[in-house]
């Protein structure tokens, strides 16, 4: 199979301009000699067209009106072979190059926007809609590569066949030439007026095939809901009059276009007839020759009826403009530089962090952390503790920079955290979330993902082992090649939880990140997620974000959050013995044991 | 992209000419619009050829002789024609496209409603996705093939015949160059528009991987930031899409060749044409606007051609379309109605198990051995165990979702494949751990449980529940748009109104697959009074963890392995100290955190789906 072609060079953050036009015109660059090349082909084309019929004239005038003829008539005949053979060729190097044009401009833009978004910053993603984004880059990007393929090029169609055309029927006579387009304005207008409201009966159509796709969907989805109520009778009805309503709909697009079709065939009918009228009178009282006559009958053919699709291209471009201002919203956002920052080790950090009164805000000015005040040895072992929205995943977000903080002073090892490029510092930092996420691909890649080389089995296995998934995994037909997901084995939350410590064990980072929430997860699991989680943090400076007591005891340091500062902080036996939320925490553990004893004993 | 990715998957089909005479079928009903379609086709197609005959009189009998009156007189009659043949274009439009809306929506509610009779296990052996693009993209195929399809080969087979005796009564010999040229159209034609096809499917493959790769990427995007894994998820984005760009320029590639290299070899008839016209002219054997005339016949000749090739290379994939509609229509259910079951009016009175076996699918492991089990009317009973025990199994039987494959289940001392099925699902009220909602408002979902309900009645239901207090927090209360599938509200929240819906159904018999599980213990304890009113003097299964549900029933059953490992009251199984007992205490130390611990704050807990 050939390769496909190197894509010009270009940064697309450049296509964002006031001015649409312009910002297409940029997004062109590379490609703009191949666009006129297909362009300059679609003229050349034209010509041959159009030199094909003044041959024709030639050949009538002086092979079968008179014989004056000078040339054997085999040439005449190879000239119609051969303009059509350059016709042809010329009309396939146009569509090639205009192929290559907007295929090749479009995976250019594919290919941006899928790094663009994956570099947008968190922020970004926090309020961004998945759908939306994905709308964006397929149906949006689709509309671009049709205006790219068809519409830029079609419109430059219609004006070349116009002009060539018009001028040769200049040659042929000009009173004829202006003749022949008198109904021309009234057939764009016409054109222009229909597609603009079929584009309009077609929206609704399109949405009214959502609609009809959405009870399909939730039907089937619910089926077990339909069946526990006995509601086939009803969902029957529902689908019915979604169906109908489409049918309806459908009706009446079509019905626009059963109307549209023949009265511009009769517009574009009358304005040829009125061209044979006045070109065969024209013949017969001898102005114009009986070859300029049927040369003239031909070109007519290729003003008249392209003009019919120019209000079709012309409201298509303009779904095309609004495709490419949703797209140029994306490109306009800012990413997050990687490598940005000026002090970039060549070993690994050693894990020494301090938070000086570090303080976080969103861009709205409402403040999510205050005042966070706290050292870490490298090796250390903290825990967070507080309620859902007390902070504790912000702060550690501050870490791998995913947010910046906007008060005070983190220092990783002495030197502030901004220093470092975010590129570094996320390699040195490795994350187990509550409910990690997996990737559509298979076992052995998602848990080699992320790693940055090339890792071999052996070692692949290695961290499968230390994190206590390797025996699960081989319970799978495929082992190790299992895919994961909608395709694949749908893996229990637990089990997730051991590929992402898996992943993390042979990313290897100085500093971990550990979303310590086991509540749903059975007890015999509960205790191979701990162990392989105490595997993971050995040697390695780590955070853990928990819900409960148990699990962060032997922390060095525990910190209390509420409302985005630090309440209490300090070692477990420190904590106990002082009044506040932990020991209140803590003394609830003691005091349900002894409500199951009252219980157990209540029924004995 | 699941419904284009499983489209894509099996496509392997033989003509068969039974299909055809099925497909046929389809549009037998409506046979009128077919004959007024054809028949408006045959008039445009009769009239577009004689136009061109036209154009040479107005040569031959007008320009040459110099006699304008003749030239009148046609120009005339094709001013005329071409308002019968607007006329007739309308009606061909018009038939055709909105018979092929019918047939749409003739198959896709053919299929809804086989759909509707189909039963679980279909369900569960057959991808949601698979179904949709039956529903969706095979009807469009289909039903294209049935009108345009047919409408574009009697109108291409009609211009080539019209054609050619045409040029037939000007000129014999060089209709035979014509004929010579015309297979050989043909067949570059189809080889053409066959290789485009395969070429398309090509580029519709790689644009469902394209739509999955900004997918992951967009929800996986933090995992990706965090393993810095931008730069090789770039370089395998860029390997599909460049195999994008292959696909596509390919197809491109062949559509720009195609019609060129059509016109080449029609450029070889026009010149033989020209050469044999020329000379035969100059023996007097064919006129100008003969030449002409033939010139256009040729020209145009690739259209119809253009428009066969197009028909015949979609015809394979619209057949293969239609299989699989047909192959979901012939679906026979595994669970129907028996001749002659009866709807006893009630469902009440003792329920049993009799020695029953169950697996869900023939090989697969047996997921019920040998159950048996006696519940007496109005007898509450709570089945409790671990996942995969057996429990949701013995609801689905009792439902009659699936039937036991030995054995037999009573409902009041009768068989209950006697009764009808309609009888014992109207009666059975069942409320799920995955709450299904549907699209539309809060009201119009309660109601689902009994549409004759009034609003007074829905609130009544909701108040029984707890369901009542946050939906009046809403905005629009009762008429709160619930989202597709239910996803503005909470798990919680659509538990709660999953369960007035069942509430306000009546049942007569009354099922609940954990179905509070993600309702915060404070509304648990608050809808508690309002299930034991609603439960009392109706047989009730439960699977439960939570502990006072379970705690509240007359009978409760460990499941596992498919059978019941312990059996008996709350007290009774907590004294025997076996598996009642260590489930319980695990339930009792968690439900307790949940409750008393300070970190939680309920009601918070819920972040909406």
């Amino acid at each position: 199979m050939s390769r496909s072609p190197r894509i010009p060079d270009y940064d697309l953050q450049k296509v964002v301009t006031p001015n649409r036009l312009l910002g297409l015109w940029r997004m062109m660059t590379g490609f703009r000699l191949k666009y006129l090349g297909a362009t300059l082909s679609l003229g050349v084309s034209a010509l041959s067209k159009t030199l094909t019929y003044m041959l024709l004239r030639y050949f009538v005038d002086h092979y079968l009106v008179a014989q004056t003829g000078s040339v054997p008539l085999i040439f005449i005949a190879l000239g119609f072979l051969g303009l059509a053979t350059i016709e042809g060729s010329m009309t396939f190097t146009s569509g090639r190059l205009a192929a290559q044009t907007a295929e090749g401009i479009t995976r250019r833009l594919r290919n941006y926007l899928f790094d663009h978004i994956q570099q947008l910053s968190f922020s970004y993603h926090d309020q961004a809609q998945t759908g939306d984004l994905i709308e964006r880059c397929t149906s949006d990007v689709d509309a671009m590569r049709r205006f790219f393929s068809d519409q830029a090029i079609g419109i430059g169609r219609i004006i070349l066949l116009f002009a060539i055309n018009f001028i040769a029927l200049i040659n042929i006579n000009p009173t004829l030439a202006v003749v022949s387009i008198v109904v021309l304005p009234l057939i764009v207008a016409a054109s222009f007026f229909f597609f603009k409201r079929v584009s309009k009966a077609y929206a609704a159509y399109q949405e009214q095939e959502a609609t009809l796709s959405t009870t399909l969907q939730e039907n089937l989805t619910g089926v077990r809901v339909v069946k526990a109520f006995a509601r086939q009778k009803y969902e029957m009805d529902k689908f019915e009059r979604d169906n109908w309503e489409k049918f309806l709909r459908g009706k009446k697009l079509n019905t626009m276009h059963s109307l549209f079709w023949p009265v511009s065939d009769v517009l574009c009918g009358f304005q040829m007839l009125l061209g044979y009228f006045t070109g065969a009178v024209m013949a017969i009282n001898g102005i114009i020759s009986v070859g300029d006559y049927l040369a003239y009958t031909g070109l007519i053919t290729y003003i008249i009826f392209p003009m019919r699709n120019l209000g079709r291209i012309i409201v298509q471009l303009s779904t095309g403009m609004v495709s490419f201002g949703r797209v140029r919203e994306i490109i306009k956002e800012r990413r997050e530089p990687l490598d940005e920052g000026d002090y970039l080790p060549e070993k690994a950090v050693r894990g020494e962090l301090q938070f000086q009164n570090v303080g976080f805000e969103y861009e709205s000015g409402s403040s999510v952390l205050s005042e966070i005040n706290f050292e870490v040895l490298p090796g250390q072992a903290i825990a967070l503790l507080g309620a859902t929205g007390s902070g504790k995943t912000t702060l550690v977000n501050l870490l791998p920079r995913f947010y910046e903080y906007t008060h005070g002073k983190i220092e990783l090892d002495g030197v502030p955290l901004q220093r470092y490029p975010r590129r570094y510092l996320r390699q040195q930092i490795g994350i187990v979330e509550q409910e990690p996420f997996l990737f559509s691909r298979s076992i052995r890649e998602n848990i080699s993902y992320g790693v940055g080389r090339d890792v071999d089995m052996v070692e692949i296995e290695a961290a499968a082992r230390a994190a206590a998934i390797h025996d699960v995994i081989l319970s799978f037909p495929q082992g190790y090649d299992t895919i994961v997901g909608e395709k694949g084995v749908t893996l229990s939350g637990g089990q997730k939880q051991r590929v992402a410590i898996a992943r993390t064990l042979l990313k290897n980072p100085r500093i971990l990140i550990l979303d310590d929430s086991t509540s749903s997860v059975d007890t015999e699991t509960e205790a191979e997620i701990r162990a392989a989680m105490e595997t993971l943090m050995k040697n390695r400076t780590t955070f853990i974000i928990a819900h409960r007591i148990q699990s962060i005891m032997n922390a060095d340091l525990i910190l209390v959050m509420d409302q985005g500062r630090i309440i209490q902080n300090g070692q477990h036996e420190t904590l106990v013995s002082q009044p506040g939320m932990y020991r209140d925490i803590y003394d609830i553990q003691t005091r349900i044991e002894a409500e199951l004893e009252k219980e157990i004993a209540s029924v004995s | 992209m699941s419904a284009n990715y499983i489209e894509e998957e099996e496509f392997q089909t033989r003509f068969s000419g039974k299909i055809f005479v099925r497909i046929l079928g389809l549009i037998k009903p409506h046979w009128p619009q077919v004959v007024g379609f054809l028949l408006a086709i045959l008039v445009v197609s009769g009239l577009d050829a004689w136009f061109t005959y036209l154009s040479k009189q107005i040569v031959d009998n007008g320009i040459v002789p110099r006699n304008v009156d003749s030239l009148l007189k046609t120009l005339e009659l094709y001013g005329s024609l071409i308002v019968i043949q607007a006329i007739a274009t309308f009606f061909f439009i018009f038939f055709v496209s909105i018979l092929g809306e019918r047939v749409r929506y003739d198959l896709r509610r053919m299929m809804f409603n086989h759909l509707q009779k189909l039963s679980l296990s279909y369900y569960s052996r057959t991808p949601v996705g698979w179904i949709i693009a039956r529903v969706t993209s095979d009807t469009e195929r289909v039903s294209d093939m049935i009108t345009w399809g047919l409408l574009d080969s009697a109108w291409a087979v009609m211009n080539i015949t019209t054609s050619l005796v045409f040029m037939f009564a000007i000129n014999w010999r060089l209709t035979l160059i014509v004929l010579v040229i015309l297979p050989i159209l043909l067949y570059v034609a189809i080889q053409f528009r066959k290789r485009i096809l395969v070429q398309y499917r090509k580029v519709r493959k790689q644009n469902s991987k394209i739509v999955g790769a900004y997918n992951e990427n967009i929800t996986g995007v933090r995992v990706i930031k965090a393993l810095g894994r931008e730069q090789g998820n770039l370089e395998e984005f860029g390997v599909v899409t460049g195999e994008m760009y292959k696909a596509s320029y390919r197809a491109a590639w062949l559509s720009a060749l195609f019609l060129p290299s059509v016109q080449i070899i029609t450029a070889f008839a026009v010149g033989s044409i020209v050469y044999y016209g020329g000379l035969q002219a100059n023996i007097g054997g064919v006129t100008i606007g003969g030449i002409q005339a033939f010139i256009s016949y040729v020209t145009f000749m690739m259209w119809p051609i253009q428009d066969l090739a197009r028909v015949f290379a979609e015809m394979q994939h619209a057949i293969a379309s239609a299989e699989r509609i047909f192959s979901l229509t012939d679906a026979v259910p595994d669970v129907a109605d028996r001749p002659g079951s009866v709807d006893p009016g009630t469902i009440q009175g003792d329920i049993e198990f009799d020695h029953v076996t169950f697996a869900y699918d023939d090989e697969g492991k047996q997921v019920l051995r040998d159950f048996s089990l006696l519940v007496k009317r109005g007898e509450t009973i709570a089945l409790v165990g671990p996942t995969g025990g057996g429990k949701s199994t013995i609801v689905n039987l009792l439902c009659r979702f699936y039937e036991p494959q030995a054995g037999v289940i009573r409902i009041g001392d009768r068989d209950y494949t006697e009764i009808s099925m309609h009888a014992i699902q109207s009666r059975i009220g069942v409320v799920l751990q995955t709450p299904h909602l549907f699209s539309g408002t809060i009201r119009e979902n309660i109601r689902y449980g009994r549409l004759e309900a009034t609003d007074a009645e829905v609130e009544e239901a909701a108040r029984i529940v707890g369901a009542h207090d946050f939906i009046q927090r809403f905005e629009h209360h009762y008429d709160e748009p619930v989202g597709e599938g239910g996803n503005l509200l909470s798990t919680g929240q659509k538990q709660l109104i999953s369960l007035a819906r069942a509430v306000l159904a009546q049942p007569e018999i009354f099922i609940m697959d954990e179905a509070t599980s993600s309702v915060d213990t404070l509304t648990e304890a608050l809808i508690q009074r309002g299930m034991e009113t609603l439960m009392k003097g109706r047989t009730s299964f439960v699977i439960a963890h939570r502990l006072s549900t379970i705690k509240r029933a007359d009978r409760i059953l460990v499941i596992e392995d498919g059978r019941i490992a312990e059996m008996g009251t709350h007290s009774e199984l907590l004294r025997k100290g076996g598996k009642y007992y260590q489930l319980y205490t695990k339930q009792f130390r968690h439900e307790m955190n949940e409750a008393f611990d300070p970190l939680r704050q309920p009601g918070k807990k819920e972040q909406p789906a």
